[in-house]
């Protein structure tokens, strides 16, 4: 408890020892007593030397001094320009103590000392919190150097097939659980092929894994996928969730943006594995690199796919920030796990990231060059670049050809012209017919000149912008300047310290304890549908602890000692016998681990949007398999891209692009593919480091009714009616090897046989409706049958088989609908 | 066991995990550690359904919402801000103090050109008991003075369209977080079991710029996501049955699904199948409910008249006439989008235009909800993003706009508990800023919740570590609204 002298002194004051006296003892103390006790007990405890809200200590005379976000917090003898004055006056902007004023008298005491050259006090105690050297949450886990750890020793060493079993088991065994055993081999086979490639294994391939009874059976599929271009396409788009991918600017007007340059990089890089650093630097400072090449000029296209304001009227510098601060945030999400972009407006509340840290993260973001011209106006399609496929450069290099031709015949008719003997009376030769021709010819041309290939790249300013702290996160309220750093809880940057590839390199310099612990966290959400530290995005004080601390260090360690190989994480998790468990639920476990932290058991997921068409696709044998190029349009229903200000073309697809995958959607932000958002695609307007899995009854609808599903249940349909024997009980076992990798239950096989009787008398005795299932309501037409047959005639007219493949796509229906097609198990 | 009982074994199990939590030891220890996610917020795991409707945080005096959203941001000196000093100083250069510290779009245009003042040219009288001041404009709106209540001198924080609009519906300029209708879905289910909780409907010449992203369910499960209808055919997307599916073979259909999830269920155990099953449930009721709504065959002459909907046809007339229907059905939160309402350049046939059409069945709504018994628990709000500025912006030669003005703007509200013909707040004698008191669009989203029986400080969801709210960190309830 502290009394101050002048609080003493009026205590002492009345009658109780005389005033001279009083004045004595007040004289004792050391001048500035008063205002710096005031300062220590109203200010600091949150303007301590550890805490430093705002960046600013009031712990010394020398810390005031040098001030905090705002600027100098202390003029000596100059009271009213004074920040801490202002603030406690509370007659500007800045109002402090937060919520309350001081009393006059104290106020009135800062002052007075402040005008008196504020004087610091010899011993002045006010260094109450002391600092410890230590900023306080530093001994947070996860800013702790990843450990090196050990796999436990475990007693049911049979159940173990590698080290990440020991973790998962000696957890369990503390708890005195046991494992599941594991899962049927169809199962498995359908599991790994859904997690590693997004797409169904052929009925080939399961009958194949299941006759092979080698040891390393499944070893050898793991690698066959691992191997499979599809893999980029799987893992590529979880990464494209991160890096808000999207083929249109967003905000307002929302237009088409080429971008897939970029989505295509980060396909390819994931089937060449390339390592985690590399994948990490290039696409955050590809452009910085000595010599970038193409490839690293397009990875750095992850922080262009920051949505850009395109709206009339707008401040350029406010949407060029929002930007930046988007760069600044998703970085901290996606590699860091932290939540940066709390600490834009004020000093993290949670976690030891101040605002001035926050903005010096900004300044590395802060130089890219999107100035236009020498107006300052910004264009927020710049910088880009020029990626032309060898077509396009070849279409170019005909008009080019083409062009100087043509060019070249008019110069040479213009001289024809100019030399012709010309009299008083003749047309003006400006006005020459076949001039005007020649020039039109050449003005048309040139409209239909071959464009290349676009993509946005980052590329800095020669001479840097200066970053400053945005007081309250509002960029008009310029605070003091920032140099580019890190937090200070974490290790120190290398080198220089001020490029965006210096910061970079440092996240991956592998002694930044979160860039791999975050990474393999995000791996291993997908296979078991939570993360060990279930707060992927979040290893701060408010995210979740890791259910498994060791394990996460092990596989972080590993990683790093794999040279940043995600395909050695993937297959050291898949081929582990966790993963490899049974889902089926244990009623035992479910008062004892109701939400499977611990895995006992595998977890069964409803498959991602995109997973769930190119499932439909591959059972149906429709999949147009290939790997990259433009973004491609699907059939999409009536009226799905009129929401939004402008409504966009969709020049549905009639060919092969019909059956892309998923991942190759045309994205818009402002009125998104429907029937892969129905299903929890991220929208693209910020990154997305983990889906929801939701369960609507507009999902039913969708695969029940939507277009595009009719279409692969035909595909299905035809495919069965084809591939397997003509026997029903044959062909609903080749359907659900197709549909669920896997044969029917006897009672599976039995309902779907009675569907399939019902659906066979009903398209017998009504023809039409078998037409229009089959044929589009008219839109098409068999071979030989008129578009509108005379009902009388049309069973005879048909085809044989179609009340059959009408039958059939009505049971491929059922297939795609079932909670075991949309998950896998 | 038959799969009825299996099925409502299922249920109540699931019941029992993800709701009750109470007495089963343990699990509810692990449950309130590990999720203690705050009240009326739904439990973790799928409920049966989402939307099912739950209590708030306190008794409601609104049950539903309609949001009339003008898009684009009318002009409040044509329609309800009269100004008679206005015109008094009409075409002077506006003083430079009143102009400064503030930020207005087309900043540059500023620059070449001092602006000026512009009064209205459209005359205003009083109307009804309330005396409240209407613009000839909008003479039907003028016939419920005394139903509605005016927010005048409301605020908001961004001066484009696009994230004004999104501040609007998310409490935030930036894309991406949660919608309104979202949130209260989230907070209190609907009372529909066959319709979706959160529906958009749309008029006029163009979609709301920023589209989806204003009803959007952001970080919250996708079943909180506002669903748009279409103008034309089916009003939900994919209601209807493919060609040559009959009704029977669709009925047959998902029975034979419903059969063989349960069978699956019975072989994995897993509790997200029964949701599943209840989840086709309600699509097939989906089926029937989608058209019968948008069949206007039932509605009298007299209330087609008064709304001026003809039916088949895309309108606001047509849209107001659904959201009576859709409220009746129990859908919780029916937004209404209008378009074109930018009026930079010329505030006469194009503004004369976009009035006539929402006059009369914004009018005929609140008389329709009340003479039915719907506008007691039916809280109607009429607004744009923005306002706009006193000053006059010239594009063309000879006519006259209004830039985007966020400091001062009027919106009106009515039913749903809110006292009637009043006004509250106000601007200063040219419209530019706020007198008396100050309401921000954090603070009009705040007074929603609580009308709905939610607290807006409570309704929370945690993501990316932090409890985010619909207000923010901001949001005052406008208690003096209350009836």
């Amino acid at each position: 408890m502290c009394i101050s002298a002048r609080s003493l002194a009026r205590f002492l004051a009345p009658g109780i020892v005389s005033a001279a006296a009083a004045v004595t003892l007040v004289a004792q103390q050391p001048a500035g007593t008063d205002a710096v006790t005031i300062l220590k007990n109203n200010c600091q405890p949150c303007h301590s030397e550890s805490l430093k809200s705002s960046g600013l200590s009031v712990a010394t005379r020398e810390a005031m001094l040098q001030g905090g976000n705002r600027g100098a917090a202390l003029r000596p003898s100059d009271a009213p320009g004074s920040l801490v004055v202002q603030a406690m006056e509370q007659t500007g902007g800045l109002k402090m103590p937060p919520g309350r004023k001081l009393a006059d008298e104290q106020i009135a005491a800062v002052r007075n000392w402040v005008a008196a050259g504020a004087v610091w006090p010899k011993d002045a105690a006010v260094s109450s919190a002391a600092p410890s050297g230590k900023r306080k949450g530093a001994d947070w886990w996860a800013f702790q150097p990843v450990a090196r750890v050990e796999p436990p020793a475990v007693k049911q060493t049979a159940w173990v097939r590698n080290p990440v079993d020991n973790f998962i088991l000696a957890r369990l065994e503390k708890e005195k659980l046991t494992p599941s055993g594991e899962a049927a081999k169809e199962t498995l086979l359908r599991r790994v092929s859904l997690d590693l490639t997004g797409l169904l294994p052929s009925p080939k391939e399961v009958r194949e894994f299941v006759a092979d009874t080698r040891p390393d059976a499944y070893e050898r599929v793991v690698d066959r996928l691992l191997a499979s271009p599809n893999y980029g396409e799987r893992w590529g788009r979880h990464w494209l969730d991160v890096a808000r991918y999207a083929d249109s600017d967003g905000y307002t007007i929302d237009a088409p943006r080429q971008m897939w340059k970029y989505r295509d990089w980060v396909i390819n890089a994931l089937n060449r594995d390339m390592p985690f650093d590399q994948f990490t630097i290039e696409q955050l400072a590809g452009d910085l690199l000595p010599n970038p090449t193409t490839d690293q000029l397009i990875a750095t296209g992850f922080h262009r796919n920051t949505p850009s304001n395109f709206e009339g009227g707008i401040d350029f510098e406010q949407y060029r920030v929002e930007a930046v601060v988007d760069r600044v945030s998703t970085t901290g999400g996606a590699f860091l796990g932290l939540t940066v972009g709390c600490a834009r407006c004020h000093d993290h509340k949670f976690d030891p990231i101040s605002q001035k840290e926050f903005y010096q993260l900004f300044a590395f973001f802060n130089n890219v060059d999107e100035v236009a011209s020498e107006a300052e106006r910004y264009d927020f399609n710049r910088p880009i670049l020029e990626v032309p496929t060898a077509e396009e450069i070849a279409r170019k290099k005909a008009f080019n050809a083409q062009w100087s031709a043509l060019s070249k015949e008019l110069i040479l008719y213009v001289r024809e012209l100019a030399a012709k003997p010309r009299q008083a009376g003749d047309a003006d030769p400006s006005k020459d017919p076949e001039l005007m021709e020649r020039v039109q010819n050449l003005r048309e041309l040139r409209k239909r000149e071959p464009k290349y290939t676009t993509t946005l790249v980052m590329k800095e300013l020669p001479k840097p912008r200066e970053s400053y702290i945005h007081l309250g996160g509002d960029f008009t309220r310029k605070g003091i300047t920032v140099q580019p750093g890190v937090p200070e809880v974490l290790p120190p940057l290398q080198g220089e310290g001020k490029t965006r590839l210096d910061f970079a390199k440092w996240l991956v310099d592998g002694r930044n304890p979160l860039t791999a612990r975050v990474t393999v966290n995000r791996i291993w959400q997908e296979y078991f549908g939570k993360g060990l530290v279930e707060s992927e995005n979040d290893f701060g004080a408010q995210g979740n602890p890791p259910t498994h601390p060791e394990l996460l260090d092990y596989l972080a360690g590993e990683f790093v000692r794999q040279k940043w190989s995600q395909k050695a994480i993937h297959r050291l998790i898949v081929t582990s016998a966790a993963y490899r468990q049974s889902s089926k639920e244990r009623p035992e476990l479910e008062e004892v681990d109701p939400y499977n932290k611990l895995l006992a058991r595998q977890n069964r997921l409803r498959l991602e949007a995109e997973i769930i068409r190119d499932s439909a696709l591959s059972a149906s044998g429709l999949l147009t398999d290939k790997v990259g190029g433009p973004s491609v349009y699907p059939p999409i229903p009536d009226g799905a891209m009129s929401v939004t200000q402008v409504a966009g073309a969709w020049p549905t697809a009639t060919g092969p692009d019909r059956y892309r995958r998923g991942v190759y959607t045309f994205f818009r932000r402002s009125a998104a593919f429907p029937g892969l958002m129905v299903f929890d695609a991220p929208d693209a307007n910020a990154s997305c480091t983990r889906r929801v899995r939701s369960n609507t009854p507009l999902q039913a609808l969708a695969t029940l009714n939507d277009e595009a599903f009719t279409e692969f249940a035909e595909g299905l349909a035809a495919r069965v009616i084809k591939e397997a024997p003509e026997d029903t009980a044959a062909r609903i076992r080749y359907a659900y090897l197709l549909a669920m990798g896997r044969a029917p239950r006897p009672d599976e096989e039995q309902r779907l046989g009675k569907f399939l009787a019902r659906q066979m008398e009903e398209y017998k005795s009504n023809p039409s409706h078998a037409l229009e299932l089959i044929y589009k309501g008219g839109k098409f037409s068999p071979e030989g049958v008129p578009v509108n047959p005379p009902p009388a005639k049309l069973a005879a007219m048909l085809p044989k088989d179609l009340p059959l493949e009408a039958a059939w796509t009505g049971a491929a229906r059922v297939l795609f609908n079932l909670d075991d097609f949309l998950t896998r198990d | 066991m038959t799969n009825e009982d299996l099925l409502l074994q299922f249920e109540t199990r699931r019941h029992f995990f993800s709701r009750c939590g109470v007495g089963l030891g343990k699990l509810a220890l692990l449950s309130l550690l590990n999720d203690g996610k705050s009240f009326a917020a739904p439990a973790t795991g799928a409920a049966a359904n989402p939307l099912q409707a739950k209590p708030g945080h306190f008794p409601a005096k609104a049950k539903n919402v309609i949001y009339l959203f003008m898009a684009g941001a009318p002009s409040q000196f044509e329609l309800y801000d009269f100004k008679p000093t206005l015109q008094k100083y009409h075409n002077q250069t506006v003083p430079e103090e009143l102009m400064a510290g503030k930020r207005f779009a087309f900043m540059d245009t500023f620059a070449k050109e001092k602006p000026k003042l512009l009064g209205t040219a459209r005359k205003f009288a009083q109307h009804g008991q309330s005396g409240a001041w209407f613009s000839e404009l909008v003479p039907h709106i003028a016939g419920i003075a005394d139903d509605i209540t005016f927010l005048k001198g409301v605020s908001t924080e961004n001066f484009n369209h696009g994230p004004a609009k999104c501040f609007s519906n998310t409490g935030s300029t930036r894309f991406g977080r949660p919608s309104m209708g979202s949130w209260i879905t989230y907070g209190i289910g609907s009372e529909s079991n066959d319709l979706p909780g959160f529906v958009v409907l749309q008029s006029g010449p163009r979609g709301p710029r920023g589209g989806a992203a204003l009803w959007s369910g952001g970080f919250l499960p996708s079943a909180y996501q506002g669903v748009p209808f279409r103008s034309g055919g089916d009003p939900i997307l994919d209601l209807s049955r493919p060609k040559g599916i009959s009704a029977d073979t669709q009925a047959e259909t998902i029975q034979t699904i419903r059969d063989l999830n349960l069978s699956q269920l019975t072989e994995s155990g897993d509790p997200e199948i029964a949701t599943r099953v209840a989840s086709y449930e309600m699509a097939y009721r989906m089926q029937t409910s989608g058209p019968e709504l948008i069949d206007f065959g039932k509605e009298t002459k007299e209330t087609l008249e008064m709304y001026g909907a003809e039916p088949g046809k895309a309108s606001y007339a047509n849209n107001c006439l659904l959201a009576r229907r859709l409220v009746e059905r129990g859908v919780r939160f029916v937004q209404l989008y209008h378009t074109d309402w930018d009026h930079h350049a010329d505030l006469g046939q194009p503004l004369e235009q976009v009035t006539r059409e929402i006059d009369q069945p914004t009018a005929a709504l609140i008389k329709d909800l009340k003479q039915r018994g719907l506008l007691e628990n039916t809280l109607v709000v009429w607004s744009g993003e923005f306002g706009r500025t006193p000053m006059g912006e010239v594009r063309d030669s000879g006519k006259a706009g209004r830039n985007h003005h966020i400091d001062a703007f009027t919106l009106w509200m009515a039913g749903g508990g809110v006292k009637p013909g009043m006004t509250l707040g106000g601007t200063d004698d040219l419209g530019f800023s706020p007198t008396g008191d100050k309401m921000e669009v954090h603070d009009l989203h705040a007074t929603m919740l609580h009308l709905l029986g939610l607290d807006h400080t409570k309704l929370t969801y945690k993501f990316q570590g932090r409890n985010f709210r619909l207000t923010d960190v901001a949001g005052q309830v406008i208690q003096k609204l209350f009836v």
